[in-house]
């Protein structure tokens, strides 16, 4: 029982890293990203093959997955930024799909299906960490630090005009921010940290392959985000408790069949998202109303403003 | 002879994309809703289709019921979920993330209802015909492309000339003047969801009857039509039905030169170029609508 | 009528910051800006008058890099910044408030102001005013627009006429030379007018250069040292106050059309 808490209690750290992450472009920049998996995995494969053929210390493997996790995201976010919203949607919907076809065909770095095996654990000022026992505390310093990192990022001049951006785009330009920069700047930390987690996860687990890098996974960490709250600082944190949660409560559940626990899990999650967003599209944490209340509703009628700011956008 | 095989079969698949694109577009066009559970309408007619064959029913009656059933499911959403977050907020985003949830919902739903694995529809028309050497092609091929031609012909008829289709062309550049008007945005929109998930039955029980059924189609349904609305130009119908076609024929000639796990590459490399170099798509809003 | 009226100016002698020639703006083939040409003086307040849909707000975007030219250019200072993105116009020194605010809605007042005030393209950026400067200039900003007792509510929860005034703390903050003021005014009541009219006064006393766009006459009056007339995307006028305000074929279109 004590290492099933503790294995839950590792696997929880590590998504809510992906999902303080995710959160960090969704909730403060407004960037929805459909390719959170592939920087995880990317952080996942490159941490195991630095573990491998270089070094298992931390400080090893940690710095390289951030840098592949990072030079990757630009490659996403230099194009799919300097547009609309809606093209980062699909521009990374793209990456995600290309990404799982390459860790599958990649036989030569990734493994291809079969993954990579024998991943050395975690080494910690020569320290080899791999149970449970003392993997979890190492798993909750690592989220420490990340949650730290967001919170600095976020209360700083940079948070600042990430949310004002968000806010308004044209705005912001308008005050002399310039916007490509600042979202791409954003994409690349959150993706650098994604990487962290996919690290960690290679190390603990000794074995990885394509499937814990899916769209589903991108999805999971997507509602994680949603349902805890979308730009709230602990909302990401509850909802990857929540939905890690929710399997082990399923399968307590009897008379529900075990090979559907799966599919029950996911549609129960996406109505969850559904349903919040139309009663609370600020999540379990976030405020209760929407967030443009008086003004932007009397605008709103009809999303006339959208329309404009969009052609003034596309006729840059 | 390859080529011509593969061109022929980049044809069918391009007729299925185009108009599961075209009604995407539609939508999207003229609402400004980003209705992602486009992919999960798509998968369901296809499996009330599949469901109706295994029944027995005659495809006359299996036909009806995936159109009954995509259009219900369209509606459904835009009454039920984006006309309540359209009343007090109704941002892109918001919008986005529940239609994305009822997608998922959907899509795990059906699986379980039809199970997870692959299933086909076989029938007289499935049965290929060889034309050439070498160059074999089912009738249904010819039924998609006929069908992608008479359904946006017809689309087009209905926007051009009907009162409801120039007032849902209007939609999405002004809503004050629809009311102006005398017309409710709102009912509009449900027309519009109505004409564009109907327009995915016949891409759906065309791959039902070919390539087969999975529930996981959907996201791949997704992209395709995104992809499609992007490279066609965002707002532009037919635009839409040039890039589905267009990405139908790439996937397909790819073979020629890469394996077939990377078909799905090939779309994300133009979506890709597109958004790099002519993030207007083919026709941008301006050309055409 | 003819086609521009030319007629002395005010301020004829001052320094030109912006200067326009033959600027053009068609979308699909509607003329929304057409062969429009003027100057922006240091010092003097500038009127965009004109019946809805005369082109003010698309000359706003052209000037401010929000919508690009189809022909003609825009020097600042010499230097042709046609074309140019948004951002790099802003760090010119070039400032606008928008018609619908576009406030920073889920930030705080004092927030809003601060966000404005700071270049940090960068996490951690080392340039800019120091804390304790942007501090003491966003409280004297909010104390003079009278915002200080909202300082930390959200924008989204302001009352309308504290929303314009924020709207204008905003661009007080940025120190930028020349403001585009769309429609500041629009829907005060008589008192917040008179903190408006008072705070325009203050800033182009202290050198701030002012163009704006504004439907209220009494407005037009007491503040203008000058008025551009646009109709269709036309510039139909730009002289002093009186002369335009007293031209009978203006007053015919400007009141025409809005019948």
């Amino acid at each position: 029982m004590a290492a099933y808490l503790l294995n839950l209690g590792v696997l929880i750290s590590i998504y809510s890293i992906l999902a303080i992450t995710l959160n960090f472009i969704m909730g403060y920049a407004g960037i929805y990203s459909l390719a959170h998996a592939v920087f995880f995995g990317v952080g996942a494969y490159a941490g195991a093959l630095a573990a491998m053929h270089l070094s298992a210390s931390i400080f090893v493997t940690v710095p390289v997955a951030m840098a592949c996790a990072a030079v990757l995201s630009l490659a996403l976010a230099l194009p799919a930024l300097r547009v609309r919203g809606e093209y980062f949607v699909a521009a990374s919907l793209g990456l995600q799909v290309l990404a799982v076809t390459i860790f599958a065909e990649w036989k030569s770095v990734t493994g291809g299906i079969g993954g990579l095996i024998g991943i050395p654990p975690v080494d910690l000022f020569g320290q080899a960490v791999y149970r449970p026992a003392s993997f979890f505390p190492l798993s909750l310093a690592v989220l420490a630090i990340v949650i730290v990192v967001t919170r600095l990022l976020v209360r700083s001049s940079f948070g600042r005009n990430l949310t004002a951006i968000r806010d308004s785009e044209s705005a912001a330009a308008s005050f002399g921010k310039n916007v490509p920069l600042i979202k791409t700047i954003s994409v690349v930390i959150s993706a650098a940290l994604a990487a962290v987690a996919g690290t960690l996860y290679a190390g603990y687990l000794s074995f990885i392959n394509v499937e814990s890098f899916m769209l589903d996974t991108s999805v999971l960490v997507m509602a994680m985000v949603i349902i805890g709250g979308t730009g709230t600082s602990w909302g990401p944190i509850l909802g990857a408790a929540i939905l890690l949660l929710l399997p082990g409560l399923l399968s307590y559940l009897s008379f529900l069949p075990p090979t559907e626990i799966g599919a029950i899990q996911q549609t129960l999650y996406g109505l969850g998202m559904a349903i919040l967003m139309i009663f609370r599209p600020g999540g379990l944490v976030g405020r209760g109303k929407a967030r443009e209340t008086k003004s932007a509703a009397k605008v709103a009628v009809g999303q006339k403003p959208p329309a404009v700011e969009a052609k003034a956008e596309g006729a840059r | 002879m390859l080529w011509l095989q593969l061109a022929l079969t980049g044809l069918q698949v391009g007729a299925v994309y185009a108009l599961t694109a075209v009604g995407f577009s539609l939508i999207f066009g003229s609402t400004r809703i980003f209705h992602f559970a486009h992919g999960a309408t798509f998968v369901l007619a296809a499996y009330v289709f599949y469901w109706a064959y295994q029944a027995g029913l005659p495809a006359p009656l299996g036909i009806l019921a995936a159109a009954v059933a995509a259009v219900a499911l369209g509606v459904t959403m835009d009454r039920l979920v984006y006309a309540p977050i359209q009343r007090h907020e109704g941002s892109f985003f918001t919008v986005f993330v529940a239609s994305f949830g009822v997608g998922i919902a959907v899509q795990n739903i059906v699986g379980m209802v039809f199970g997870r694995s692959f299933v086909t529809v076989t029938t007289e028309l499935s049965r290929s015909v060889k034309i050439l050497d070498g160059v074999y092609v089912s009738p249904l091929a010819w039924i998609a492309v006929a069908c992608a031609a008479l359904f946006f012909v017809g689309l087009q008829w209905f926007l051009r000339r009907t009162h409801v289709g120039m007032a849902l062309r209007a939609l999405s550049d002004s809503p004050e003047l629809i009311r102006a008007y005398g017309l409710d945005p709102r009912r509009l929109s449900t027309y519009a969801f109505a004409l564009g998930s109907v327009l995915v039955v016949p891409g759906a029980i065309i791959t039902a009857a070919t390539s087969g059924l999975n529930p996981a189609l959907g996201h791949h349904v997704m992209l395709i039509s995104l992809a499609a609305t992007i490279v066609g130009g965002i707002g532009s119908i037919g635009g839409a039905l040039a890039a589905g076609f267009l990405l139908g024929l790439a996937e397909s000639l790819a073979l020629i030169v890469f394996e077939s796990q990377w078909t799905e590459a090939v779309t994300f490399a133009i979506l890709f170029l597109f958004i790099l170099l002519r993030p207007a798509g083919l026709f941008g809003r301006a050309a055409t609508s | 009528m003819n086609a521009q009226a030319h007629m002395p100016a005010a301020g004829a002698g001052n320094e030109v910051l912006l200067e326009i020639r033959n600027l053009d703006k068609h979308f699909d083939g509607l003329k929304a800006v057409s062969d429009v040409s003027m100057d922006l003086r240091a010092g003097i307040v500038t009127t965009l008058v004109g019946p809805n849909g005369a082109g003010k707000t698309t000359l706003f975007n052209l000037i401010t890099g929000h919508l690009t030219r189809s022909g003609g250019s825009v020097r600042w200072l010499g230097r042709d910044i046609g074309g140019m993105k948004p951002y790099r116009v802003a760090r010119l020194g070039i400032a606008r408030t928008f018609q619908d605010l576009r406030l920073f809605g889920d930030m705080t007042v004092e927030e809003n102001v601060l966000t404005v005030m700071e270049p940090g393209a960068l996490p951690f950026s080392l340039s800019g005013p120091s804390t304790a400067e942007k501090r003491a200039r966003v409280a004297e900003v909010l104390e003079r627009t009278g915002l200080s007792a909202k300082a930390r509510t959200r924008a989204v929860d302001l009352a309308y006429a504290e929303r314009k005034f924020l709207s204008l703390a905003r661009i007080m903050a940025t120190r930028s030379r020349l403001w585009l003021l769309d429609e500041p005014a629009s829907g005060l009541d008589p008192n917040s007018y008179e903190l408006f009219l008072r705070l325009l006064r203050e800033e182009v006393a202290s050198g701030v250069t002012v163009c704006i766009i504004e439907h209220n006459l009494d407005i037009v009056v007491s503040i203008s040292d000058r008025i551009a007339f646009l109709d269709r995307g036309r510039l139909l006028a730009d002289g002093d106050p009186q002369t335009v305000l007293d031209d009978p074929d203006l007053a015919a279109i400007y009141f025409g059309d809005r019948t």
